[in-house]
């Protein structure tokens, strides 16, 4: 329902640009509301100040990746840095091009989307540290992009289970699927991920549970939903497995319990923030400061500040500010 | 009813010649019950065509497997049925007692309201209906889809029908009553006859509008080949889409022309 809000806050927000200033343009404004500030703190008391220094902060559409934004602009805002506020872009690919283009300094990136996506690899790499230093080493070389050392958080695919449903098979990993009768392993799924080739017959593959075996996942035993309805019908029953986004807010709502993917078949999404090269090189200072911020982003602490924003209606900005407060970054 | 024909209206063809108790199908409505189908032959000719022949990688392969492709149709096809049946069945019947004696002033009231079903956002409608209704075990995603179809359906129809039967010349109805028919009988020897094209005009519009919205069924687990058009949207395989869309077109085209030969068929001889 999130992402319907902000649609139709974009909508409005372009409405209203256009009657009042009769231009075309809804690319790029600042998402509005000022950027608050405060001191560096704590871990960052002595972190080198960005006086003067412009930096523009952009983000995609979506509640996480406006939400580190937000800690990045308050941060170097704090730091003494000129921001400006370029979140909520619409669509992956419009962030990109604004970042490839020069119009963004800064923005936080997913090590798997950079791979897969914008460098079109055809392959994840297993390791989370290897496929960190290939999307590095090549987005640099081929675009002038720096990404710096990635967060622990990791947003990808997953699969959840309801805490009751957790105990009464005893099950923790996707390992454990085979220890769950056939007439039960039943599914909540995208249409998407049934049909991509890093989806649920690879996974199921790899689980040694066949999709379309009677001895594996029988093809009855799948079900269809939008996204957002699947973590209701996952909580309400209809299906044991539910696909998942491994930081959504919903699992702390509904109380989920996300299964580990201990052969590793997702692709990993560590988030990472993504400098321009010409900034990172004018100010490598940049990396001193956000660091052990990054370092503190897991996905625990993306799943409740998540869920501040799309379960409690907080606002992002506040949510971030909040964090680094609460951090002790900044006073 | 051959006593009734000098009353109305009729649109003699070229070719009506000498009186024939025979029904009269213009050149527009001919054409009408032939291009449709051919059509539609020639448009899942095409899509079969394209699918065997057509450079697909592994996911497209997947998207467009024939047993998934063919279930996807039969549940578009029964999602439609089930729905179009519970429209008629209830818009009607509705419509009918709208335009008896003293009920007649709840009409805009009513009207109003089926506004509202087909005016609110369906996907909005059909995901909130169904968290709404999930916990009750017998609303699977199937029959949640089947109700919002339904009340989505329901307004043209109803306003068709409501539309058709005050359209019928009050002389007749006299002159039914004149001859000692009850009023039942005015309803279903006079009335209903003569509302019947008015009526499948707005059957017609709600079927097209059904088979179109189905393919949100898909959002909660309803089926359909909405599973298609929305995976080949989310994995840019833009071809995989515009396939979904076009089946479903031919589908909609498909149930217009049955609407239509049924219109036909029971159109009462002479009008």
């Amino acid at each position: 329902m999130g992402v319907m809000r902000r649609v139709r806050t974009a909508v409005a927000g372009c409405v209203l640009v256009v009657l009042a200033a009769a231009s075309a343009s809804c690319g790029l404004q600042t998402a509005g509301g000022a950027v608050p500030s405060g001191t560096l703190a704590g871990d960052l008391a002595d972190a080198p100040d960005l006086d003067g220094v412009e930096i523009s902060v952009g983000s995609k559409n979506f509640t996480e990746n406006i939400l580190l934004a937000k800690i990045a602009l308050i941060l170097f805002k704090s730091a003494g840095a000129e921001v400006l506020d370029l979140t909520n872009i619409p669509g992956s690919a419009a962030a990109r091009q604004a970042h490839l283009s020069g119009d963004i300094d800064a923005m936080w990136e997913y090590t798997g989307t950079g791979w897969l996506q914008y460098l079109t690899q055809p392959k994840p790499i297993k390791d989370e540290q290897k496929q960190y230093e290939a999307v590095r080493d090549l987005d640099l070389e081929e675009n002038g992009l720096v990404w710096l050392p990635p967060a622990p958080m990791n947003n990808t695919y997953a699969f959840a289970v309801t805490q009751k449903n957790a105990k009464k098979y005893g099950i923790t990993k996707l390992s454990q699927i085979g220890e769950v009768p056939v007439a039960d392993r039943t599914f909540c799924i995208e249409s998407e991920f049934r049909d991509r080739d890093d989806g649920l017959e690879g996974m199921l593959k790899t689980y040694d549970v066949p999709f379309g075996t009677p001895k594996g996942v029988p093809e009855d035993n799948l079900q269809i939903y939008q996204t957002g309805a699947i973590y209701d019908a996952t909580a309400s029953g209809n299906c044991v497995f539910g696909e998942v986004f491994t930081t959504d807010g919903r699992i702390l709502a509904l109380d989920l319990q996300v299964l580990e993917d201990d052969r590793q078949y997702f692709p990993h999404y560590n988030v990472s923030l993504v400098l321009r090269e010409e900034l990172h090189e004018a100010h490598p200072e940049i990396e001193e400061l956000i660091a052990p911020v990054t370092e503190k982003l897991t996905n625990k602490t993306l799943i409740r500040l998540n869920a501040e924003v799309d379960v409690d209606g907080e606002d992002p900005t506040d949510v971030a500010e909040g964090w680094l407060r609460d951090e002790g970054f900044i006073e | 009813m051959s006593d009734l024909r000098g009353d109305t209206a009729v649109t003699a063809g070229p070719d009506a010649g000498p009186v024939r108790r025979a029904r009269r199908i213009d050149r527009e409505t001919a054409g009408m019950l032939v291009v449709p189908p051919v059509l539609v032959l020639l448009v899942v000719a095409g899509f079969v065509w394209w699918r065997q022949t057509a450079d697909l990688d592994a996911t497209e392969r997947r998207q467009l497997r024939w047993s998934t492709v063919l279930d996807q149709v039969v549940q578009h096809v029964q999602l439609t049925v089930a729905a179009s049946v519970l429209v008629v069945l209830i818009a009607v019947p509705l419509g009918i007692m709208l335009t008896r004696g003293r009920l007649s002033r709840f009409s805009p009231l009513v009207v109003g309201i089926a506004n509202i079903g087909q005016s609110a956002p369906s996907i909005g409608l059909l995901v909130l209906t169904w968290i709404w209704l999930n916990d009750f075990g017998f609303w699977s995603g199937f029959r949640v889809a089947v109700l919002t179809l339904t009340l989505y359906g329901l307004l043209p129809v109803l306003r068709n029908t409501i539309t058709g039967l005050q359209g019928v010349d009050p002389a007749l109805v006299e002159a039914g009553r004149g001859i000692g028919m009850s009023g039942p009988a005015v309803l279903l020897r006079v009335e209903m006859p003569l509302a019947l094209p008015v009526i499948m005009a707005g059957v017609r519009t709600s079927l097209v509008l059904v088979v179109g919205t189905a393919t949100l069924a898909t959002f909660i687990n309803g089926g359909g080949l909405g599973s298609t058009i929305t995976s080949g949207i989310n994995l840019f395989r833009f071809s995989v889409m515009v396939a979904g869309a076009v089946l479903v077109a031919a589908l909609a085209l498909l149930v217009e022309w049955l609407g239509r030969v049924l219109e036909v068929l029971a159109r009462p001889k002479g009008l």
